[in-house]
Parts: C-alpha cells; structure tokens; sequence
C-alpha cells in the first residue's frame, strides 16, 4: 500500500495504482484523451499532466504509478496552462468544423476546450490536412483525419480488445493518420468499436450520418437482443426511429464495446415489416375478434393436445408468465424455448454445465489457470465474450485451449488449437479425461492403459492426435483452476454433454477448482429454461409434469394430435433442423397462434396472428449466459395496434380465467422472485446502476444457486461423423454468423448490407485442392437440398468442414437436415458445373 | 511483386532477428531497393506476407519513417537535405534553395529526365559536419555551393 498526497488529501491506495486512478478515487478530475482503462497505456496525449512535487516537469498520470510519500496537485496554476496549452496543439491543425460534424454536442475535445480550454489560440500557420473530404473507410465507418487528437485508441481496440488489428497510424508526428492500410476500404469486423472509442468526430458512423444532434436523441439503457453474451447498450430514438445504439466506457460487462450485431443490427425494430395489426386467417381483425378466436380454439381442448413455444428471445416476465398460462390454465405440460434442438439436450446441458448451481461471472472464469473454450465459434457467436477472453488472456500468464472444428479469430490467443471433426466433442472431452486418468499410473501402466482403451477409437472419431490430446490434458492437470467455456455444438451434439460432465467430475476429483461457463447464442435462453419453458422442468429448474418438447409437438402434430399451439416469437419452419417435416406437422395443426413481430414461415401458416413488441417497446428482464439477469428498458411507442407480449399472455390467460396474473411485469418479477429461489434477490435496479470505477463486474446480478438438484440426463446416440470422405463431400456444420443472429438480423437494412446472400466457409487447403478461389459462387448440394452459395475460404480450420451460417434467407440450411441422420454430408461444386 | 532475389534477402535477413516482425524495417529496404527506389502497396502486403504480420502494421512502419518512399517513385538519385536544427543553423536553408537552382526543380519533385528527386529529411546524426545531405545510400557533408556543383557534376 501507498499513502499519498492529492491536492493536499492524504489518500492511501493498492501499490502501483496510476496516479489517474488514485486522483479519480480521492474525488477530483483528471481530463484524458488517451487513457482507457481497458487498453495498454502509451501515455501519449499529454492532457492528463499533474504535478509531483519534487520534480521539474509535470507528469502524465495515466501511466505514472503512485510511490508511497508523494505529494501530488492536479489542480495548480501549471497544470492549467499546460492544459490549455496541450489543447492550443491539437487544435494547431483541428478542422474545427463542428457545426458540420456528427460528433458535435458529445465530442470531448469540444468539452474539454470548453473545461480547460485556451480562449484563443496563436498558431498563424496555414493548418495542415490530411485530405479536403470525409472518406468512406467501410460500409458502416465514415472517416475525417483532421479531426484526428492522435489518442491511438481506435488502433488499440481494434487490435487488443477486438483482435482484427486492422488500423494503423501511418505517418508521424501531426502527420499521424490512424487508418486502414494505405486507407482502403476495409472488410473487418464492422463492430465500429473503433468508433466508439474515438474521442473526436473522425471515426463516425455511417449509417447515423447526419440523422441527428445527440441532444435530440432520447435513450434507453437497455440489454442487446442478440447473443447472450448480455451486452449492455443504449438504444436512441428520434422521431420513433431508432437511430443508434451504443455502448457506455465502464458500463456493463462489455464497457465500450459491441459487436455489429449490437452496434449495428438494432434498426430492425424500425422495419417496414413489423405485423401492426392482429389477423385472422390473415384478414385484419380488432384485438377483441383476435382474441375471442383463440378463445375458440383453445376451449374444451384437452391438455395433452395443447402446446406453447416461446422463444428464448422474451423476457423473463414474459416467460415465466407463458408457461404459467400453459402449466395451469391449458393444464398442459408441452412447453419449449427452442426449435433447435430438443429438451433432453437443454436438461443435459444445463445439468453438465453446472447451471443451477447459479451464475458464473466470465471474469472469475478467466482468473483460472487454464480456461478451455470448446463446442462454440466464440468469435463468431459471442463476439463480446471473445474480446474479454482476449484482453484478459493476453494480460496474464494462463493456458488458452481451443477445440473447434472452424478456425477463428481467438486462435491467435490460444496455447493450444486443436482442430477436432464436427460433432466430436464427446471424443475429444473422453479422450482428454483418460490421459488425465492414466496420468495417476506409472509410465509402463500407461502406455498399456491407452493401448487397451478405446483411445485410439476415440482419436479417430476426433480426428486428432495423441500429442494434441496429451499436451492438454498435461495443461489442465497442472492447473489449480480450469475452466470450461461450453458452447451451442452441446446442444447440437448432445452426446458431448456426458464428456463434459465427466471431464469437470475428472478435474473436481482431482482437487482442481472447476468452474463451467455455457455460451449461448439467444439473449435470453438461460432466461428461458430459469422460466421453467421446457417440457421437464418449471421454474428454477424444479421437477415438473414431463411434457413434450417442440420435437415431439411436431410429431404428435403429424399424427394429427395437436388442437392447439401457442407459438411466441420462434420461427419453427425455419429454425427446426428439418424444415419440410416442421411445415408438414404444423400444417396438421388444428388451430395455430402465432405472437410475433414479423412474418415468419411459421406464421404464414397461423389461424390467429397476435402482434407483439420488440425488445426496444418493452421492460423486462433478460439472464445472459453467466446467470447475469439485466433488465431491458422501453424506448419506443409500439407501432400500430401491437402489443407488448406480457400483456397479450395475460389477455390470453383472463379469456379463461379473469384472475389470471399477476398483472404487470413488476408483479410479475415479484411472483418469480418468490416462486424461483435463484431469482430471490434479482432487482430491476441495481443491474442498471453506473458502475462509476470501470468495475465491470456486477456480481449482485447474478443468479443463485437453484434449490433443487437437476438430474443426470441419460446418454445420446453419437452423431460423429468419420473424416473419410469423397473428394467433393463436407461435412456440414451451421451457427451464427458474425452478422447475423436469429430472426431479428435478418430484418435490420444495416446488417444485411454488410453480407449479401449465404456464404459457405471452407478451409484454405480443400479451396486450393478443389481450385476454387475464395468470392466465387459454388453450389453446395446434399441429400435433400442444394443452394448457391458465395464460397469464403478460411486459414486452419478442419479439412473436410462446411459451414453455412443459420440466418440467411436465401440458404434455409435446416434444409439439408432429415430428422434422425446427424450431420448431413454435402457436396460443393462450381455454380455453372 | 518482390523478385524472388529480393525474397531470398528478406529470407537471409530474417535470421538476424529475435522474430520476423523485428525485421520489418530492413525487409522494407530490402523491398525499396527491389523497386529502385520506392515501395507500392503490394511491396508492403509481400513483406507482410512474409513476416507474417498484418498489411496495416508494415504499412505504418514505412509511413514513419522518411527513408521509405511509399507510392512516391524517385528518380536515379535520391537527394535529401537536412534541415533540422544543427544544418539549418550552418545554411541548410540556403543550400536546398541552391539545390532547387541547381536541378531546376522544386523540393519533391524529380528532374524530367528521371535522375534527381530532392527531398528534405529530419535530423540524419550528422550534426557535426553540418550542413549536411544524403544521396542514396551516401552522405555528403560541410556542404557549400562550391561543393554541391562537384557533387552533382559527378553524378549528371
Ligand atoms: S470496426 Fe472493429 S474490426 Fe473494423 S476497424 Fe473498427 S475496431 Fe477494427
Ligand atoms: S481517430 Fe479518433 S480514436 Fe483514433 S487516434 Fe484519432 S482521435 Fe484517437
Ligand atoms: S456480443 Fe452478443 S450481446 Fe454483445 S453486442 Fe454482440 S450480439 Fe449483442
Ligand atoms: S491520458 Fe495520459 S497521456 Fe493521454
Ligand atoms: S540537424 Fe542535420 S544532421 Fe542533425
């Protein structure tokens, strides 16, 4: 510890804190441009200059650590002038431009020339430009150097915090532009942290250029609709369009940061094709007709022959009160949160990735030893996730392990790769485990151990070697603490949940401290299962009636056994993997509600269509995927006559029983609260609070453990797929794409212009054997489907893997998925052949 | 393109350092040479390629420093004056003026006959013998009018 002197008030802080952090914490203000708590410092913009006494020169605190017995004034009369006189210099070549620029009204430059600023400036020179009009840098990034402060945090975050390292400062000196390669337009990540973190108007968003003044926005803060790494993001408005969304420095587990799902793919709440109005057998109805209509489909229906899905993408409110309405006025036990894949997959994945032990902070899991990322495209599918994955890895001595199919971005970061067959995660985890085991017997032991077990059946079924294994096996063997990052491919690939629970049973055995993390790709999916909107279990994950799941819906439905089905916000004909047999089934339904804010092919078929609210035209909660429950705010005025889903549940559930509640979503909270022993201590007000100290964080947000103990799930057919293939067959794999997310990305005009039409990812060497070239089109062809696609080459993913991302229209891949067959093998071909 | 000689440089060069990115200023000149004077933007991706590093990193390494020409050809003869502190107080000023005569050009432009492009540079650590100016690879220093004739006699 270091006791100091600030401005006269002794303060005692942690050694080697910043003299910047020691001054913020006793209470005075330090203006910076540079400094960012989250990046390395370079202490280059010299605003942030304090006196020590003792020493000629001032000095700059954001990289100048406290010494016990400084005596330090931030506030003299040098420190002011040289203040202003930092400031003078960087307006020496500033455009000074500000009535025509974006950043007007929010610019700190402009705030701190106001604060601290000279009054006049002396520089006579002509200024210096770097270039007479703004440039196009991407398709969401437009870019004005002379507005430039020369603060490198846009090249900082885009190489430590988001690992594209695609900005450069080319030149030096005043001459410093920070751009892209010799300025070209970039094909990057388009998460425009970049220009988030720009102090000036030089980065600046495309899509908001010139839409409007900050101070005639009005926000919300409120959580991202898209993965569920749980963003934190305002959200504004102008005129009932919403405008923007952006992130706050020190808020939120994300701080600055979003991805261009976040960032950019909010717009779609302003789509044209928003449903305005309830319809009857797609005529324009009144509420009163609507509702009166599902009252007759619904009555004297036996609860066996009723079923309810509501996706993972509503709020807890909203959940818990959906399956209430299925559970106690339908009497029917079928509900489901996901068309993908099946509830017995969920309850292992929840079981075997720990998740009613309660929440598990992503920063706790990256104190460990070894963190293992496995089954999730991580940059890909939880961009933000990944960028804390990454800035903290590359800040302390740990072991990385990444076991994928598909290259990706956090490579770079890792110890260890290892490139596994799709689907194999069962064979990778069980591998690991017995080298682990065998680790306990004598050499000899072991090498027969490894010979007698099925290891080398596991490798082959893996498609890995015996060192990859070994290597991480050893990692994790002599580590204190591991933790293991668990992805979506689990529950894809559900016999993989079983290695998993082995492997942290393996570790905890061992006296290791084991911690599981679930990455999710739906905001609010652990919300979801939390709700209890799964066929097994009610909220808090407690036992309950066993009903079925979307699946066995389906199924009942072809055989002609479903009355009724309450479908809330899930596109089941594009999300089910077998698209021909879910429009089939759900054709046979007898009479089919749909609640949602578009169109989807689900609701094309429905009898009654109910128009519900996107997340920017309610309040609620959402539970991210580390058990963070974070409430979402209202910002826009519903359109037309839709209605927000708590309301439309309700309304559904008085049509049967007048009483049914609670009323509104704060007494809805409170029920949830009392009947969901994790939820006990959630509140709507501390997950909104400003953290004031970059404490990211938010620990009282997370959920507790559940009150009882979820059961083992049984064991799963594997779906691996062997690595002998003809010359033009893949195996095929699907997720998210770094664009798009769900449904709702498929509708915001920003995003689609990022992407146009359905790629299909395939590694360098199968492109070079089979002589294509990354950009050209290719039909990629299987069993039952075939679609054109534009063929994108990847460096270090697995031979022999095809991936077509979930959320194209104009590539349905659950297309080339049959019920019961695993992973489908695709051909691909040139287009014109 | 880089030829496949100035490839084999860059490959010999990359033994002398910890790692490849350390070796980026000297692929560059390597590069710069391959070119005859100056770098476009595939000699930078090349090198990039080769170093394993990102386009946008080499590219910021060349635009630091004056010694690289990006997409600025030159002529046979690189002229560049000094003009900070220590040759500007001996004349350096004077001399460029002279030299501007002397070519019939202005500084940055390159005579027609492609032979002569003058610049001026910062501080080249040859204060001592100030005024002072590189040409190429060389350093010609104590410059006077006098001098100047010789060398550019020499080189015409
Ligand atoms: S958008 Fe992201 S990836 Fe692209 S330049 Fe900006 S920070 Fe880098
Ligand atoms: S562009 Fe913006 S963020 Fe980047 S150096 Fe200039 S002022 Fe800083
Ligand atoms: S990482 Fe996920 S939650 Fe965060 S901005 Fe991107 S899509 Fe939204
Ligand atoms: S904030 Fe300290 S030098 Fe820039
Ligand atoms: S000032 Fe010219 S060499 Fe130093």
């Amino acid at each position: 510890m270091a006791t100091i002197k600030i401005n006269g008030k002794e303060i005692t802080v942690e050694d080697n804190t910043l003299i910047l952090d020691a001054a913020r914490k006793a209470g005075y203000e330090i203006p910076t441009f540079c400094y960012q708590a989250d990046l390395m410092g370079i202490g280059s913009c010299r605003m942030c200059l304090v006196e020590i006494e003792g020493q000629r020169k001032l000095q700059p605190s954001c990289i100048t650590p406290v010494l016990h017995g400084m005596s330090i004034n931030t506030d003299s009369s040098t420190v002011a002038s040289a203040r202003a006189g930092v400031l003078e210099f960087l307006l020496a070549n500033h455009a000074l431009d500000c009535p025509v620029c974006d950043k007007g009204g929010e610019c700190e430059l402009q705030d701190m020339v106001h604060k601290y600023g000279p009054r006049t400036g002396r520089h006579a020179e002509p200024k210096f430009k770097f270039h007479e009009k703004d440039y196009v840098l991407s398709q969401v990034i437009i870019k004005n150097s002379n507005r430039c402060v020369q603060c490198m945090k846009c090249v900082r975050v885009c190489r430590e915090v988001v690992g594209r390292n695609v900005l450069g400062a080319l030149g030096r000196g005043d001459h410093q532009e920070p751009t892209s390669f010799n300025r070209t337009f970039l094909d990057c990540d388009m998460d425009g942290n970049c220009i988030e973190v720009c102090p000036v108007g030089c980065f600046m968003r495309l899509p908001y250029r010139y839409k409007s003044r900050p101070w005639d926005l009005k926000g919300a803060d409120t959580i991202c609709p898209y993965c569920a790494t749980g963003c934190r993001m305002v959200i504004e408005e102008r005129d009932g369009q919403l405008l923007r969304a952006r992130a706050q420095l020190g808020v939120g587990l994300n701080s600055e940061t979003l991805c261009a799902r976040g960032r950019f793919g909010c717009d779609f709440v302003n789509s044209a094709e928003r449903i305005t109005k309830p319809l009857i057998r797609h005529q324009a109805a009144t509420w009163a007709e609507a509702l009166a209509s599902v009252k007759d489909g619904f009555s004297g229906k036996e609860g066996k022959h009723i079923g309810g899905v509501a996706a993972a993408t509503l709020t807890n409110e909203e959940l818990y009160l959906f399956q209430k309405l299925m559970r106690t006025v339908f009497g029917s036990p079928n509900i489901d949160s996901s068309s993908r894949w099946n509830s017995d997959a969920a309850s292992a994945f929840i079981h075997a990735a720990s998740m009613n032990e309660g929440g598990v902070s992503i920063f706790d899991c990256m104190e460990a030893d070894t963190v293992l990322i496995i089954g999730s495209h991580i940059s890909d599918e939880n961009p933000v996730s990944e960028y804390i994955v990454r800035r903290i890895s590359s800040n302390r001595r740990m072991n990385l392990i990444i076991a994928s199919p598909r290259a990706m971005k956090l490579d770079s970061s890792a110890n260890v790769k290892l490139r596994h067959l799709p689907a194999a995660e069962k064979a990778v985890l069980d591998a690991i485990t017995l080298v682990i085991n065998a680790g306990k017997l004598s050499e000899a032991e072991k090498l027969k151990a490894i010979k007698d077990s099925k290891m080398v059946d596991l490798l082959t079924a893996a498609g890995v070697g015996v060192d990859e294994i070994t290597d991480i096996a050893k990692r994790l063997s002599a580590s204190q603490s591991v933790a293991i990052v668990a992805g979506t491919e689990f529950l894809r690939f559900p016999d993989g949940t079983s290695g998993l629970a082995l492997l942290k049973d393996v570790l905890k055995n061992l006296g290791k401290k084991v911690t599981v993390m679930p990455t999710l790709d739906r905001c609010n999916q652990r919300g979801a299962w939390e709700m209890g909107v799964h066929p097994s279990f009610g909220p808090g994950y407690a036992t309950a009636e066993k009903g079925m799941d979307t699946e066995a819906l389906l199924e009942a439905a072809m055989r002609g056994e479903i009355d009724a089905l309450y479908v809330v916000g899930e596109d089941i004909i594009s999300d089910y993997p077998d698209r021909e047999f879910a429009r089939t089934a759900l054709s046979k339904v007898r009479f089919l509600v749909v609640q949602d804010i578009f169109m989807s092919e689900t609701a094309k078929l429905a009898h009654v269509i109910l128009p519900g609210a996107s997340f920017s035209e309610k309040e609620g909660m959402f539970t991210n995927q580390e058990g963070r429950a974070q409430s979402i705010r209202k910002l826009l005025a519903l359109p037309g006559k839709a209605k927000r889903d708590l309301d439309i549940i309700r309304a559904v559930g008085e049509l049967f029983d007048g009483s049914f509640g609670p009323k509104n979503a704060v007494l809805v909270l409170d029920e949830i609260r009392q009947v969901n022993p994790m939820y006990s201590d959630v509140s709507l007000l501390f997950n909104n609070k400003k953290n004031s100290d970059n404490r990211l964080d938010n620990r009282a947000a997370l959920v507790k453990c559940a009150a009882g103990v979820l059961p083992a799930a049984g064991e799963f057919a594997s779906k691996a797929v062997s690595s002998r293939m003809e010359e033009h067959s893949f195996a095929l794999v699907t997720g998210s794409h770094l664009f798009h997310l769900g449904r709702f990305s498929r509708k915001s005009e920003t995003l689609l212009g990022l992407i146009k039409g359905a790629t299909v990812e395939i590694c360098e060497d199968d492109a070079a054997r089979l002589g294509f070239v990354s950009g050209e089109k290719v039909k990629v062809k299987g069993k039952n489907h075939e679609v054109l696609a534009t063929l994108k080459t990847s460096t270090g993913s697995k031979s022999r893997v095809a991936f077509i991302p979930e959320s194209f229209e104009d590539a349905e891949v659950n297309r080339f998925f049959r019920r019961g067959e695993g992973v489908p093998r695709v051909s691909i071909t040139r287009a014109n052949q | 393109m880089l030829s496949d000689k100035a490839k084999k440089e860059i490959e010999a060069a990359l033994k002398k350092y910890p790692n490849k990115r350390s070796a980026v200023m000297d692929a560059l000149r390597i590069a710069q040479h391959d070119r005859g004077g100056h770098l476009e933007r595939s000699d930078m991706e090349d090198v990039a390629a080769m170093l394993e590093m990102n386009p946008v990193e080499v590219n910021a390494a060349a635009a630091f420093y004056t010694m690289y020409n990006i997409r600025k050809p030159v002529g046979k003869y690189h002229v560049q004056v000094c003009r900070n502190i220590s040759c500007s107080l001996l004349g350096a000023e004077h001399i460029i003026k002279y030299m501007e005569k002397s070519l019939n050009i202005k500084t940055g432009e390159t005579t027609p006959d492609n032979r002569f492009t003058l610049s001026t540079v910062e501080c080249l650590g040859s204060c001592g013998t100030a005024p002072m100016m590189q040409i190429n690879d060389d350093y010609f220093e104590n410059l006077t009018e006098q001098k100047v004739d010789e060398i550019i006699k020499k080189l015409v």
